[in-house]
């Protein structure tokens, strides 16, 4: 019975570790095949074909979709990093008036549902003429939650270390920089990750802010590749590859921040 | 000179929130603000807003279309939360009895694959799935006696589909974090209740699950809260049809703004959506209130 019961539960890992693979090899397999013989089902490896591949880094257009979405990315990963430590380490370890008050102000923004203020969001930016602009695209990725986790991190660090480093004559910046970071890089790195899959994966916020191919990202290919070439399922499951692979790699490479930074995600509520 | 150097040392603390202070300041402050304001004219993005009152408030409550898309957006959430929820739980107490496995660990890291893809992708490639005609596709579908390409073109099943395809999105999401709360169990409690004779059931639903209370909460809260927002998965399967049957209340707003021409209008219905999540929140701090305190 037992033994039952545990070759059931097999079967049910097994069958939805399939179920979530599965689409993505089909979109594999399906931009690896020629236009031609969509609808031949049948798949040889003589068949292979990177055309899809081809069209897409020769037509200057999708080139430069994935330009912006490198750009994007790591401008935002940068901006993050740079505006949560510098935050977190003040909160943390900074004495000033309104300290903790301040902290919970910006703690409260992250009640804010991002999709619901997308329309007013569009206003602002609009208002500040920067329709299709990299500061569109980048300046509101970073969130309080980036300033929440750093602060975490910085509070572990014992008093005595600054203490020490402040009798030697270092600045703020200086202890900041030369104790405090090399000491979190570990909280570092599970912020870039979600900040960086955060950015690349953005769909919403690129497809309301711009308007013209020089500044569209990535998942924007998906939908505009649609109007044009809309039966070529090959050419739009290769887009969906390239979307695909950048936080696949991260995540093939660095698989244990990742579940560390949606099990920090618990610590919210 | 030393006064100067006081006063520097008293501001610096400041020039380190200033940063993102700025940013939220103007982006999340700055878009509530215009929410609110703009909610009370008539407003398309192109000319300058009319102040008009509580016209869109009035609007609000004759608006058919709105009534739509509000119950589109619950029957998404009631679908498709207590699936998530029943799904990745069971998922992480399978996989927490299989951790040191091959199936366990292969299982972790497959379910975490469409978490990490873009809702763009997976709209895309879904909706290539379902209507590429596929033979093995059909053939699987075919077992329950569906047919693939139809399911998105009606307007009974395309919002079930979408409901089921965030559930194979976020179930792994839910469960990492349930996991993770599995794992800090400590073992002794599960070595006491054997020894007591308990069979493997009893140690699920009298240990496991009551010790989880508080993370399944958690975790119920943040997928009715994301289920209210959805919006990407729909733009990339549907666009919001088959006759507006898919049109959640963020899609609303878009098509409001974008396509209608009613900027003013859009964010009165973004504020009502606002003011659901708000209360959503509200409920969601007395549960883990109540919560902390009875332990």
């Amino acid at each position: 019975m037992k033994k039952l019961s545990h070759i059931f539960g097999n079967v049910v890992l097994l069958f939805t570790a399939l179920l979530c693979i599965l689409p993505f090899v089909y979109m594999i397999l399906m931009s690896l095949k020629s236009t031609l013989n969509a609808y031949d089902f049948s798949f040889s490896l003589s068949n292979v074909t990177f055309t899809h591949y081809q069209n897409i880094f020769s037509d200057g257009t999708i080139g430069r979709y994935f330009l912006n979405s490198v750009i994007v990315a790591f401008a935002g990963v940068a901006l993050t990093l740079f505006t949560s430590c510098t935050a977190g380490f003040a909160f943390a370890k900074l004495k000033f008036k309104g300290n903790n008050k301040i902290f919970l102000l910006l703690i409260l923004t992250m009640l804010v549902p991002s999709e619901v203020i997308l329309v007013p969001l569009y206003i602002v930016v609009r208002g500040m003429g920067w329709v299709n602009t990299f500061k569109a695209l980048i300046l509101p990725l970073p969130t309080a939650f980036g300033v929440f986790i750093m602060r975490q991190a910085i509070l572990g660090i014992p008093d005595e270390l600054l203490e020490s480093a402040r009798i030697d004559g270092a600045s703020n910046r200086r202890i900041l920089w030369s104790v405090i970071l090399p000491l979190v890089k570990s909280a570092m790195l599970t912020l870039s990750i979600f900040t960086f899959i955060g950015a690349w994966n953005n769909f919403t916020w690129p497809l309301i802010i711009t308007t013209n191919d020089t500044m569209r990202t990535l998942p924007l290919a998906l939908t505009t590749m649609k109007a044009q070439y809309d039966v070529d399922v090959g050419l739009s499951m290769a887009c969906a590859v390239i979307t695909f692979l950048p936080p696949f790699l991260f995540y093939l490479l660095l698989q244990s921040k990742f579940e560390a930074g949606v099990a920090l995600n618990g610590l919210k509520g | 000179m030393k006064k100067k150097k006081n006063i520097l040392s008293v501001l610096s603390p400041y020039a380190y929130i200033t940063p993102i202070s700025l940013i939220l300041l103007t982006f999340v402050a700055g878009s509530l603000i215009i929410a609110v304001c703009f909610s009370f004219t008539k407003y398309n993005i192109i000319t300058p807003a009319k102040f008009n009152g509580l016209f869109n408030y009035q609007k609000l409550l004759r608006d058919d279309k709105l009534k739509l898309c509000i119950l589109n957006t619950v029957k998404i959430t009631v679908m498709a939360v207590p699936l998530q929820m029943i799904a990745s739980t069971v998922l992480a107490a399978l996989i927490a009895s299989r951790k040191d496995t091959f199936l366990g660990k292969f299982t972790k890291a497959a379910l975490f694959i469409p978490v990490l893809s873009s809702s763009a992708v997976v709209g895309t490639v879904w909706k290539a799935i379902l209507n590429g005609g596929h033979p093995a596709v059909s053939f699987l579908f075919g077992i329950f006696g569906i047919d693939p390409t139809m399911l998105l073109g009606s307007s009974t099943t395309a919002i079930i589909t979408l409901s089921m395809i965030i559930v194979w999105k976020n179930m792994g999401y839910y469960m990492i974090i349930t996991l993770s709360s599995l794992m800090s169990i400590p073992d002794n409690y599960y070595e006491a209740a054997r020894s007591d004779g308990a069979n493997s059931w009893d140690i699920f639903f009298r240990i496991t699950l009551p010790l989880l209370k508080p993370t399944l909460i958690l975790n119920t809260f943040l997928a009715i809260i994301s289920s209210m927002q959805v919006f990407d998965i729909v733009y990339t399967m549907t666009g919001g049809g088959p006759s507006m049957s898919t049109t959640t209340m963020v899609m609303y707003a878009y098509q409001l703004t974008f396509k209608g021409g009613k900027a003013g209008y859009a964010m009165t219905v973004s504020n009502v959506l606002m003011l659901m999540v708000l209360v959503v929140v509200l409920f969601q701090q007395r549960f883990m209130r109540r919560e902390a305190s009875e332990i």
